[in-house]
């Protein structure tokens, strides 16, 4: 096969996608049009896109995804928030590095989903232990990425706060934070997508009907909405896709000087 | 060894070294270091690559602790970063902050002043350097040799009284470096800073300097104090066929060549 040396143009990218989904989906049709596949409960890509077009009026159905995105950004908030700070104090102070480490890499491997309902029994049902949740899951990639982020702060760069009479506080204020932020966001970006997931997954679990994923939960008990369970589950799919695009235009827009970063 | 010349008897020694050494570990940096930077004056250290220049600013600036030995600036012993010191670094790519554009890197050492002392301070500082209307650019957009001159501008928004620079020119193309070294010299004069260059470049060191601390090869002693005449404002041209600098450069060159590290007292 031959490499693709030059980059293609955004244009034919998007042809290229474009082309390959609808050919998936009409390959996928075929298959089970023609009985090659027969499981009962599969769904047809036709039926799915008649689904989505069922759900579009459905006014219960976009309170259902505002609130699972109300429920994600609060998460990703939290995460955020919690992440960068403790991330940054670990990657500049060996001492808070040496005492968060060992609790850090035991709560990391926590599937976070399976900690929801116990947030329920404390907290009882809503939005929160949902959003923690999520932001238990979407702390660890910015928590770590700061941390790196902050340790990787060139020398020089240190040296010329502390000559202009900067602390060690003041240093990680003005020059390792920011200098680190085009990490910590790198770490935001996987978070996202990360929190989106867990977000509809523990929806599913103790979402009490709430969210996409309750929706989903509510209509599959009903085999014959299948297909508006499969809609479901595609706009959930595509809301991931527009999180991306948004985060990477987001990441070019705002850290665009970290081209300046000395490599 | 030391010739200190009547030149500059009667000025305050703004810094001094006493007998200052560095060891990192078994290696042994610096050996012993006494030397006296005058106020108001540019002194350049001199000396080849790796023989402690940088540790030795470290050491003044107090970003790093002496082994043994001690640095006075303005009669009192240096522990931490002194004030009314600004220093300026040969990496300026590394030195600038990339997330801050151009005045916003200068005023980041005047942070706590009120607005209009910064701004007034910034646009001074800015105009000095000749970077007026380049304000609103990222440093990494700018040419090495504007980029320095940025570094310089965020020294002289602060109001040095001590100017420490390690070797600020040797990352840009020679005809840059004769400007900036004619702006440092310009801007020294008017504003009357203590101004210390670290160097391995022999001309420049004899162009820039009042007082030259010539290095010896590490562990590296001073090898000699040489106190420049030549007049001022000086010239690349003038200056540099003017017969005692040829003549100063040729001893600083034969002080440098000699392989042997100078005795010790
Ligand atoms: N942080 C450090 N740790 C260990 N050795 C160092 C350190 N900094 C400098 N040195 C050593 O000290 C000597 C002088 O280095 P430096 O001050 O950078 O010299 P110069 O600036 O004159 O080139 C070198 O041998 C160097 O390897
Ligand atoms: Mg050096």
């Amino acid at each position: 096969m031959k490499l693709l040396h030059e980059p293609l143009s955004g244009r034919s990218q998007a042809v290229l996608g474009i082309v390959g989904t609808v050919g998936a989906a009409a390959v996928w049709e075929g298959v089970i049009r023609s009985g090659l596949l027969d499981v009962p409960g599969l769904p047809l890509p036709s039926g799915v896109i008649a689904g989505v077009a069922d759900l579009v009026p459905d006014g219960t159905f976009w309170d259902q995804v505002l609130f699972t995105l109300g429920e994600w950004m609060l998460g990703l908030v939290i995460a955020t928030v919690a992440g960068v700070l403790v991330g940054g104090l670990m990657g500049a102070f060996s001492s808070v590095f040496l005492a968060l480490e060992w609790p850090v890499e035991a709560f990391r491997v926590l599937p976070s989903v399976a900690v929801g309902p116990i947030l329920v029994l404390l907290i009882g049902q809503g939005m929160l232990p949902l959003s923690l949740t999520v932001a238990l899951s979407c702390v660890w990639p910015i928590l770590l990425n700061t941390m790196y982020g902050v340790r990787a702060t060139d020398t020089t760069a240190v040296m010329t706060a502390k000559t202009f009479g900067n602390g060690e506080l003041a240093v990680l204020r003005k020059v390792k934070i920011p200098s680190a932020l085009p990490f910590a966001f790198t770490g935001v970006r996987i978070a996202a997508s990360i929190g989106l997931l867990v977000a509809v997954s523990a929806e599913l679990l103790i979402g009490g009907g709430n969210g996409i994923g309750g929706y989903i939960l509510e209509n599959s008990a009903n085999a014959t909405n299948l297909d508006l369970v499969y809609a479901a589950t595609l706009v959930a799919g595509l809301l991931g896709v527009l999180v991306n695009l948004v985060m990477a235009k987001l990441d070019d827009v705002v850290f665009g000087w970290k081209k300046g970063l000395a490599q | 060894m030391t010739e200190t010349s009547a030149a500059t008897a009667g000025t305050s020694a703004e810094l001094l070294l006493d007998a200052v050494s560095k060891s990192y570990g078994d290696n042994l940096a610096v050996r012993s270091i006494s030397a006296e930077v005058p106020a108001s004056k540019i002194s350049v250290i001199v000396g080849p690559s790796g023989c402690g220049k940088s540790t030795l600013l470290r050491i003044i600036s107090g970003l790093d602790n002496p082994t043994s030995g001690q640095v006075r600036f303005e009669g009192d012993p240096v522990d931490g970063v002194p004030e009314g010191l600004a220093m300026v670094f040969q990496d300026y790519s590394r030195s600038l902050y990339p997330w801050m554009r151009v005045d916003k890197n200068v005023e980041f050492p005047i942070k706590h002043l009120p607005a209009k002392e910064r701004a007034e301070r910034v646009r001074f500082a800015i105009e000095e350097v000749g970077l007026t209307h380049k304000e609103k650019l990222y440093p990494w957009q700018m040419s090495g040799g504007m980029q320095q001159r940025v570094a310089i501008a965020r020294a002289l928004a602060s109001h040095p009284k001590l100017l420490l620079m390690d070797e600020p020119y040797a990352s840009v193309d020679a005809q840059t470096r004769a400007d900036l070294e004619d702006l440092l010299m310009r801007i020294q004069a008017e504003l009357g800073i203590t101004v210390l260059v670290v160097t391995h470049d022999i001309d420049e060191s004899v162009y820039l300097a009042d007082r030259i601390i010539v290095l010896s090869s590490p562990p590296s002693v001073v090898a000699e104090v040489i106190d420049v005449d030549l007049p001022r404002p000086r010239d690349h041209i003038a200056t540099k066929t003017d017969q005692r600098f040829v003549e100063i450069r040729s001893h600083v060159t034969r002080l440098l060549r000699s392989k042997e590290p100078a005795a010790t007292a």
